[in-house]
């Protein structure tokens, strides 16, 4: 008997493969399932059965049973599918409307724009077009002082320029609002510079937080809070000293190369570590300029190129791309 | 600055690895950026050419019989220097010298040759090619050369900073060092043996100008014998980039590279009256130097001069009249400080910058112009046979009061955000970096040495010590803070970003300056720089459109000619009485080819003006329309868009005229407006939901063409029917059914009353009125 069943199993396979309209269902049901039918006939035969044998076959018929029911249930809403397909072409392209992009820059200014917001950031801007004071002078860069060689400048008539950082938007902010203050900046910066890496026109987020009790320690906090949240929470971070006009002290912040995870790659130059950051305590000369007490207040200062961190996040290798508008490119960024 | 590391470890004993002394010298602030490891392959080795031969059949090359230290074999060699008895570099068959110069057996015109004898540019020491090799130490055959000659080496690639000009050396990198690894410095002795003879009997030394030149310190040496200079210096230099010359520039070079002092040596013979005079030149002098560039000078630059004629622009380049040369043989050695920014102005105005005038700038050790002099006298004795005369002449008007800066604890701790910072760890690290520290009560005076000019203030002291101290033992502290108000302007602008793309349109950030020539189309007030990279980008924009063109124009070559771009930016303008410009932030839109995804269930439309329109519309509520005429748009089919009666943008197609001379085949149309006004609407108050439903008639009318549409929605507004919600156009029909100068157009006009459901009776006279009052006022038929 059970060589019956195995065989049974099998034809029903075969019969229920041959269908190919929904109507041929019912009949293949009644003619397996039904009173009179295939199984039933079989089953028909269990009374012959030792009383051993008889739950052993009694399970094995069941389960062939319930094994038909779900093949023909299958099979039934297959070929209702099919038959809706018939009607109409569902993979014929539908009536989309274009997908528009935000530039990849603005949305990397988005998104670190948020981070610094849960810290409790505003934001602030200022001119692109800057005079001396505000872009150099009021940021301890004296005229005629080699820290002026850092930043190529561009110029136009009686000492206006481009703003080559968006640093002075620190000087307008401590000189128009009281403390404390704690702002980003993001903005377009500008120097005589163009190459694969270096764009005469870029874009810079700034950062500045000044009130009593602030402390380098907080600055590393912030930062560590930064990296972590934008890039990824294990990311480590090193600051090394360094050098800038207007913090002292001063460092660099590199985090470990999230190409190669630290490994050492073409992108960190093999060292492992990625510049990311410029930051520091802002110098006492600075707040001299905007008439706070460095006695009273102390605070800390970064600065990032935005290009740079896009570059980084998408692996982009050459900034021209940024600007060359070319919708190959920047419709990758819907 | 690229140096040498054995020359670092020359003056101060490390037992730490290279990377481990680099890794720590750009932890605290002077950044390594590069370390190039520098050596020749081990096989290469000393050997004896025991007899060179003329090569039989060829003029310029010798077969040499050479003894390697284990076995004789044949080398042909075609340097001129080859010859009998003489030792040199030698690398046997099978040696790699680098990419592409695998040492081979070769055949050379007939002659075997087994391996090569070598020259020192070869073996990557120096840029030396005239010869091969020749040993100023002695080596056996079979030595290993690495070894023999000490070759092994790494040349550091170091970025000072602009505050650290006591770092432009090899000392003042060793100090640093030093420092950070708490060893001594080992400064050498350089004992001259001078002749009796005083420089005062040769050399006077007059600063008129004693505050561009503080300090002039001078050395004579007589009997001095131009040559090569020793392999080691010669090696050293080529390692930092400076070309060897003869051994008396090169000691000038190898010593400013050592001490940071720029010196300068000058043929005795060649300086008119045996005296130094240093003065301001007179404006427009006239000087040539040794580059031989004629170079016209202002009253402000700094001359040496002799008793008849300027020999050396002070502190940048000597002069071609005075300069050292194979036949000099007695030199005035210089070793001046000069003041810095005098120096910057002189580089500047010039447009010359050389390592001495880029040392000068960023300030040397106003202390060390004696020591330089005498290490070059002493170099020079040692390696050009000079006899050095008894004294240094040092002309100093410089003030040298130890400078004390005053350190708290209490500000080192509130600055860094640490507690317990122990004096021993200040002390020591302060005492490092060559200061004096003397404990006060609550921290310490501090005594500056005189090549740290740059530390001057309390707060120069709190990075000092951090630096060596370490800026990751300051554990990373989130501060508490209470939330500002925020700006919502920004949001705005973010979510005019995101509706934008929404609807299909591309972002693009264009150059803020553009090409002078759009001043054509956009003439007006412009910022011009005065550098511009080149002449594409060279006066600030004044609107969005000449970048959106651009990009249409360069999209179009790329073949997409179905563009929806927009830019959000700042356009720059003049402005009367202030410095600064007017910054204004607008939006611009540019759309061409099929507005729509081509489909294919239906035809393609090309982008018209209502494309546009619409946009506008969508942007901004309650925007008035009026014909305009902007040399930029195609003539009739363009319009100011004006928000509570002010000018806010304008829209329309693009000047056939602009689109050719960029050849764009196809219409473009645009829309810039203002950004401030519309980021800026006030929420005018939440309407009233009605309760009541509403009701809509049409009414087809026959129209003359000069009428306007905005002419009939006017005039069924203004008759005073509250319950008209809205006006609209839903169809117009242009067709030869039709009058010739006519229009048809149907309008749907809906009535909504805010305290009653609207009866039929009282539409119908509504609609009566509109009709006659169109027919009167505007001469509009109803459509049979």
């Amino acid at each position: 008997m059970e060589k019956q069943l195995e065989e049974l199993q099998k034809q029903f396979t075969q019969d229920l493969e041959a269908i190919h309209k929904p109507e041929e269902i019912e009949p293949l049901r009644i003619q397996y399932l039904g009173r009179k039918g295939r199984l039933t006939a079989v089953l028909r035969q269990m009374g012959t059965l030792s009383a051993e044998e008889r739950p052993r076959m009694g399970a094995l018929s069941n389960k062939l049973k319930s094994f038909m029911e779900q093949a023909l249930d299958d099979k039934a809403a297959a070929l209702a599918s099919v038959q809706i397909a018939t009607g109409i072409d569902v993979t014929l392209p539908g009536r989309g409307l274009h997908r528009g992009s935000i530039h990849v820059i603005n949305q990397v200014i988005g998104e670190i724009e948020a981070v610094f917001r849960n810290l409790g950031f505003t934001i602030a801007s200022g001119p692109e077009v800057e005079d001396d004071y505000h872009n150099f002078e009021a940021l301890n860069l004296p005229e005629n002082h080699p820290t002026r060689d850092m930043q190529d400048t561009f110029y136009f008539d009686k000492g206006v320029l481009l703003r080559t950082h968006t640093s002075p938007v620190q000087i307008r902010v401590m000189e128009s609002q009281g403390l404390p203050v704690r702002i980003i900046a993001p903005g377009k910066a500008y120097r005589c510079d163009f190459d694969v890496s270096h764009s005469p026109m870029f874009h810079q987020v700034e950062g500045l937080w000044v009130e009593e009790g602030i402390t380098f320690a907080h600055l590393k906090g912030v930062l560590y809070e930064f990296i972590h949240t934008y890039f990824g929470p294990d990311i480590p971070l090193r600051f090394r000293a360094s050098f800038f006009p207007f913090t002292e002290p001063s460092a660099e912040v590199d985090m470990g190369c999230i190409i190669c995870g630290g490994k050492g790659c073409r992108v960190c130059k093999n060292t492992g570590w990625l510049e990311i950051l410029g930051s520091g305590m802002v110098d006492p000369a600075v707040y001299g300029f905007v008439g706070i007490d460095p006695e009273k207040v102390t605070g800390f200062a970064f600065g990032m190129g935005v290009e740079r961190v896009a570059m980084l996040k998408y692996g982009i290798d050459d900034i021209r791309l940024f600007y060359d508008s070319d919708l190959r490119f920047l419709s990758q960024f819907a | 600055m690229k140096i040498s590391y054995n020359w670092i470890r020359d003056f101060v004993d490390l037992d730490v690895d290279v990377h481990e002394a680099a890794a720590a010298l750009t932890m605290s602030g002077t950044e390594v950026e590069d370390i190039t490891h520098q050596s020749v392959p081990r096989e290469v080795i000393s050997a004896r050419i025991v007899e060179a031969k003329k090569h039989p059949n060829a003029d310029k090359l010798f077969v040499c019989t050479v003894d390697t230290g284990k076995e004789t074999l044949q080398v042909v060699c075609g340097a001129p220097n080859t010859r009998s008895g003489m030792m040199s570099a030698f690398a046997p068959v099978g040696c790699d010298l680098g990419p592409g110069m695998l040492v081979k057996k070769a055949k050379i015109r007939g002659e075997e040759s087994f391996g090569v004898l070598l020259s020192e540019r070869e073996l990557g020491l120096t840029d030396d090619h005239t010869g091969i090799m020749e040993f100023d130490v002695e080596t056996k055959p079979g030595d290993i050369l690495v070894d023999a000659l000490g070759l092994e080496d790494w040349a550091l690639d170091v970025n000072v900073t602009p505050n650290r000009g006591d770092c432009l050396s090899v000392i003042g990198v060793a100090r640093e060092l030093a420092a950070l690894f708490g060893k001594r410095m080992k400064m050498p002795d350089n004992p001259i043996v001078e002749d009796p003879t005083s420089v005062d009997s040769v050399l006077t030394v007059e600063i008129v100008d004693t505050r561009g030149c503080p300090r002039y310190a001078a050395r004579f040496l007589n009997d001095v014998k131009i040559g090569k200079s020793p392999f080691t210096m010669r090696r050293r230099l080529f390692q930092s980039g400076v070309r060897a010359i003869s051994n008396v520039v090169d000691i000038t070079n190898y010593v400013m590279l050592e001490y940071g002092q720029p010196l300068h040596a000058f043929d005795s013979t060649l300086i008119a009256g045996g005296g130094i005079v240093v003065r301001r030149a007179a404006e427009g002098e006239i000087f040539v130097t040794l580059d031989s560039v004629q170079r016209q000078l202002r009253a402000d630059d700094l001359l040496i001069c002799d008793k008849e004629k300027a020999v050396a622009l002070a502190g940048v380049m000597g002069g071609e009249n005075s300069e050292v040369l194979p036949t000099t043989t007695s030199v005035v050695l210089e070793s001046a400080f000069f003041d810095p920014e005098g120096i910057r102005k002189t580089s500047k105005g010039l447009g010359l910058s050389t390592e001495a005038s880029y040392r000068f700038e960023r300030g040397i050790d106003p202390a060390v112009q004696a020591d330089a002099a005498n290490r070059a006298a002493y170099l020079m004795a040692s390696y050009a046979g000079a006899r050095v005369y008894r004294g240094v002449i040092d002309a100093n008007h410089l003030s040298l009061a130890k400078r004390e800066v005053r350190l708290r604890l209490s500000f080192l701790e509130r600055v860094l955000g640490i507690t317990g910072i122990k004096g021993d760890d200040v002390e020591r690290i302060l005492s490092g970096l060559g200061c004096d520290v003397r404990a006060e009560d609550g921290g310490w005076s501090v005594g500056i040495p005189a090549f740290r000019h740059d530390l001057t203030r309390e707060i120069d002291l709190v990075e000092e010590f951090i630096r060596v101290y370490g800026m990751d033992k300051v554990p990373p502290v989130l501060p508490t803070f209470r939330p500002l108000a925020g700006v919502v302007e920004e949001k705005g602008l973010k979510d005019l970003r995101v509706s934008l793309a929404a609807v299909g349109l591309n972002e693009i950030v264009t150059y803020s300056f553009i090409a002078g020539r759009w001043k054509e189309s956009f003439p007006g007030e412009t910022l011009e720089l005065l550098n511009p990279i080149s002449d594409e980008m060279k006066i600030m924009r004044t609107s969005l459109l000449p970048g959106l063109l651009t990009a249409v124009e360069r999209n179009r070559k790329l073949q997409t000619r179905d563009i929806s771009i927009f830019e959000i930016g700042k356009t720059f303008h003049p402005s009367t009485g202030r410095k600064l410009p007017d910054e204004v932030r607008r939006l611009g839109i540019a759309l061409t080819g099929q507005r729509f995804n081509a489909h294919w269930s239906e035809k393609g439309r090309a982008v018209d003006f209502y494309d546009i329109k619409g946009m506008a519309e969508t942007l901004i509520g309650g925007a008035d329309l009026k014909p305009s005429q902007l040399p930029h748009l195609a003539p009739g089919s363009q319009a100011d868009i004006s928000l509570d009666g002010k000018v806010i943008g304008s829209l329309g197609g693009v000047h056939p005229d602009v689109l050719t001379r960029m050849d764009i085949g196809d219409e473009v149309f645009v829309l810039e407006i203002e950004l401030e006004p519309l980021l800026k609407k006030q929420w005018k108050g939440l309407a009233e939901i009605p309760k009541f439903p509403s009701t809509w008639r049409d009414i087809s009318l026959v129209v003359d063409e000069h009428v306007g549409y905005a002419d009939i929605v006017r005039n069924i507004t203004a008759k005073g029917i509250r319950e008209i919600r809205q006006v609209a156009a839903v169809d117009v029909y242009l067709g030869d059914k039709l009058p010739a100068g006519k229009r048809g157009i149907t309008i749907r006009i809906t009535y909504q009353s805010g305290e009653r459901t609207l009866e039929e009776a009282m539409i119908g006279k509504w609609q009566e009125k509109i009709v006659a009052s169109l027919k009167n006022d505007l001469g509009i038929a109803l459509r049979q």
